[in-house]
């Protein structure tokens, strides 16, 4: 290992240093920081965040790009409750009257839809993926608001949603003094360590590796890029829903414009957390970081009462910040490889 | 050119740098040379990338950069292009010392580096990229005719005619090269950096390339010529310079060395040739009937045997390359029938194609061969992912392993671990791992398409005695290349592709085959009817 080489593993795990340091930041600047209320806000924050993160990831990961996860999150926090809402309900001329089982169902296959939807448009209709995803972005926020005429969706009072809201809403356990963990931040860990292992382990993660990393080579190489493809947009779908559905329970009433610019926070988290841009590189791990780091951002300066408006300064920077670290880490890697190739006589 | 040296061959284990005091002599000589780099020392952390390397090009002269990948060419040219920054040693050009040589100094010092694939935008015209930064202008607007009468001039000046109205992409990739040694000689460049030009280029594109070089050479043009086919170097250089470890080992006119003596300098070790003896051979394995696909190939028909390796080749697009694509399924195969072992074989892809044991080596190692940021072991075990998972897709990671390792001993693939990323390897040490790849899927038909295409010549042989190993088991091979020598020692069978049809065949074990009969058989010239006259 030479210096540019140790300095890759720096640069690769630079996002925890980073987090550690602006959360002993916040801990100066706020005596509410440490508090239980608190870091259970960061890490519910962090639950719904870290789902789209993990489906964002695996499509950058295959050399795609997913905009319409924010649209899908909003939809299917809206259609989970109305499908709940009764016939004859005041709340927003009624909905349907399903149980919630049948909701989580419908939801989760209405992300997985919508997935397959782009997917195909992209592999078989050879479409650019990011004109695709921006276009269904546009429709799902219009369908929303067409369906609903601009008027939230309500679900206060609404027993017969309570298993519907139990995953946003239930604490999974209490450390008394330190942290409610909510089932949704369970599931979110679940999520990402699943995550970890299809990447790594899976074939699934691998053939997506090789087909952001050079898709013709793994064309070539016998993998079925297309179907891998619309698969990875199906997952991106479908954990866009489950996001959705973690979203529903914690605000129960949900406007039309639920998750409206969420997108560019999933982005920034990913980028941040080390997964590139460019496809084949990116590790859950790393996108864990960054969307730990974000939260953690996000509620403390609300603590420290910056107003909204320098939050999105402040975010916007740490993005550019996170892009200048990501250009390093392409340069230095560069230069480890240069010169392990020349001190090692492997290279023949 | 009075610059040049004798010729002094240092034996590779000696590391004294004879050579380099003769070429110190040199500096006595009256004539300067347009570039001169003297002592150039450059040290990465932990390595000493360049030691004590020097480099002249005199006016009118090629001079040819020699050595293994990593030897230290790349570095010693960044140097010159201003891209790196040495520790220490001088450059002189044209007479004027340059210390900090930063990429725009370089350039304004006439240093010009044209790459294998020149960059160009492809919608505008060739006129357009010859003057792109600089278009003239009349009242703010694009002056065409000026545009087009220039660019035509500038052409014209250096023998190129071509319309400077067609769009650059219309162009091929030599004529490309041309027009950028074109745009640099006029723009009074000292000295022009070929690097490995050749190396995308089929048979009568590269004759044109030299013949362009050649003429511009007279007129007084230099050159650094950079190359792994050491034909070429005896071809165009006057001179040749050897790297090796970062190390100039040799400095001749070409004229005093031999192609043996070139092998060793840049190896270090001698290389054999490498030489195959048939072995047995079974049943007929692929077979194709009549197959036909518009502007690639017609009416093929071929049969390759187990354990038997046959070689395709003909001129650029004129089939073979074709046929290896569109039987692998990476284009469209077209009509007529193929079966392998007796079944009938049914192509669209790749995927089918692996899954009825065909396997296919891509010409273009870097665009469909490796992925470059990914590791060894995930390049290596890539197309048999489907045989390591278990009933939930969980790959057996321990099995993974003990493939792969069993293939970088078996291949001698040299890596320090088979978890660094590939894009660390050499050429040759890459290509070896793809060609790993498709002999894990245990092809029944393996086809390699210019497997030996920019790797070293150690490799090259090492790669035809893997290709020979995999027939003795029992492969039926086919080659698709342009190495004709090398197709002569590798080859039970060589089959020849005119216009997209097989015009002749050559069979090792009936007859010599000779590299000018192959050529003319290539060219399609009936050679006994040019022996006649003879």
């Amino acid at each position: 290992m030479n210096l540019y080489s140790r300095l890759v593993v720096v640069i690769d795990h630079l996002i925890w240093v980073i987090l550690a340091v602006v959360f002993l930041f916040f801990v100066t600047q706020s005596e509410y920081f440490l508090t239980e209320r608190n870091i259970s806000n960061i890490l519910s924050a962090a639950a719904v965040l870290g789902v789209l993160v993990v489906g964002q990831a695996f499509v950058l990961i295959s050399g795609n790009f997913d905009l319409s996860t924010e649209s899908t999150l909003g939809m299917s926090a809206l259609l989970g409750i109305w499908l709940i809402v009764p016939a004859a309900s005041p709340h927003f001329g009624g909905g349907i009257g399903v149980n919630s089982y049948v909701s989580i169902a419908a939801i989760l296959l209405m992300g997985a839809a919508v997935g397959y939807f782009i997917g195909s448009l992209i592999t078989l209709g050879s479409m650019n993926n990011f004109i695709v995803t921006l276009a269904v972005l546009l429709v799902i926020r219009g369908l929303m608001l067409a369906f609903t005429e601009g008027s939230a969706v309500n679900g206060y009072n609404l027993p017969e949603a309570d298993v519907f809201y139990w995953l946003g809403h239930e604490k999974a356990f209490t450390i008394p003094g330190v942290v409610k963990v909510s089932y949704a931040v369970v599931a979110t860990g679940l999520v990402f360590f699943a995550g970890h292992i299809i990447l790594n382990y899976h074939r699934f993660g691998r053939e997506l590796y090789a087909i952001g990393g050079n898709r013709n080579a793994a064309v070539a190489s016998g993998i079925n890029a297309d179907r891998r493809i619309r698969q990875v947009y199906v997952l991106s779908g479908m954990l866009a829903a489950l996001a959705g559905w973690m979203l529903a329970g914690r605000v129960v009433s949900i406007q039309v414009n639920l998750g409206e610019g969420f997108i560019f926070t999933v982005f920034a988290g990913a980028v941040i957390g080390g997964v590139s841009l460019h496809g084949g590189r990116g590790t859950m791990l790393g996108a864990l970081g960054g969307v730990l780091l974000l939260s953690t951002i996000d509620r403390g300066l609300n603590l420290m009462q910056v107003s909204v408006f320098w939050v999105k300064v402040i975010q916007g920077l740490i993005i550019l910040l996170a892009m200048l670290i990501d250009a390093q880490r392409v340069r230095i890697r560069a230069l480890a490889q240069l010169t392990s190739q020349r001190e090692s006589p492997f290279k023949a | 050119m009075a610059v040049r040296g004798k010729a002094a061959v240092s034996p590779p284990p000696n590391r004294s740098p004879i050579i380099v005091q003769k070429a110190r002599h040199m500096e006595s000589s009256a004539v300067d040379p347009v570039v001169k780099m003297h002592g150039i020392v450059k040290t990465y952390p932990g390595v000493r990338a360049l030691d004590d390397v020097h480099l002249d090009v005199g006016a009118g002269e090629v001079q040819g950069l020699v050595g293994k990948n990593g030897a230290g060419k790349s570095t010693l040219i960044n140097i010159l292009n201003g891209l790196t920054q040495p520790d220490s040693g001088s450059i002189r050009i044209r007479g004027v010392e340059y210390s900090g040589l930063t990429a725009a100094r370089a350039r304004s010092a006439g240093i010009a580096h044209v790459a294998q694939h020149v960059k160009y935008v492809p919608g505008l015209s060739i006129a357009e990229n010859i003057s792109l930064g600089d278009l003239p202008e009349r009242r703010g607007w694009v002056d065409w005719r000026t545009l087009f009468e220039t660019a035509d001039e500038k052409l014209r000046k250096f023998g190129l005619d071509l319309d400077v109205r067609r769009p650059m992409e219309a162009t091929s990739v030599a004529e490309r090269q041309m027009i950028e040694i074109a745009r640099a000689l006029f723009a009074d460049a000292s000295v022009i950096i070929l690097d490995e030009p050749t190396a995308p280029l089929p048979k009568r594109e590269v004759e044109r390339l030299f013949s362009f070089v050649s003429k511009q050479k007279e007129l007084g043009a230099s050159f650094i010529y950079i190359s792994h086919f050491l034909e070429e170097i005896f071809e165009i250089a006057d001179r040749a310079t050897v790297l090796r470890n970062g190390r100039v080992v040799g400095m001749s006119d070409v004229s005093d060395l031999t192609q043996k003596d070139l092998v060793h300098l840049i190896s270090g070790t001698s290389v054999q040739r490498f030489s195959r003896q048939t072995g047995e051979l079974g049943d007929v394995v692929l077979k194709t009937r009549n197959l036909s696909r518009d502007n690639a190939y017609s009416d093929v028909s071929l049969e390759v045997r187990a354990g038997e390796v046959v070689g395709l080749t003909g001129l650029e697009g004129s089939g073979p390359g074709a046929l290896a694509r569109g039987l692998f399924g990476l284009e469209e195969l077209g009509d007529g029938e193929v079966s392998i072992s007796g079944k009938p074989y049914v192509s669209g892809s790749p995927v089918k194609a692996i899954a009825q044991g065909m396997a296919n080596l891509p010409r273009d190692r870097h665009g469909l061969g490796i992925v470059a940021i990914r590791t060894v072991k995930d390049n290596i075990s890539l197309s048999i992912l489907g045989r390591l998972e278990n009933r939930f897709g969980i790959l057996d990671g321990k099995k993974e392993k003990s493939l792969v390792r069993e293939y970088i001993d078996s291949l001698s693939i040299v890596t320090p671990s088979m978890d660094v990323e590939i894009a660390n390897l050499s050429g040759g040490n890459q290509q070896k791992c793809v060609v790993a790849r498709f002999a894990a899927t245990s092809p029944k038909v393996l086809i390699l398409d210019e497997p030996t295409q920019g790797v070293d010549i150690a490799a090259k042989a090492e790669i035809l005695r893997i290709v020979d190993d995999l027939s003795k088991r029992g492969v039926a091979v086919c080659i698709v290349s342009d190495e004709i020598n090398e197709m002569i020692d590798i080859c039970d069978r060589i089959v020849i592709f005119h216009r997209g049809r097989i015009t002749r065949e050559f069979i090792k074990s009936e007859e010599e085959i000779t590299p000018k009969q192959l050529i003319a058989a290539i060219e399609g010239v009936d050679m006994e009817a040019q022996n006649e006259p003879l």
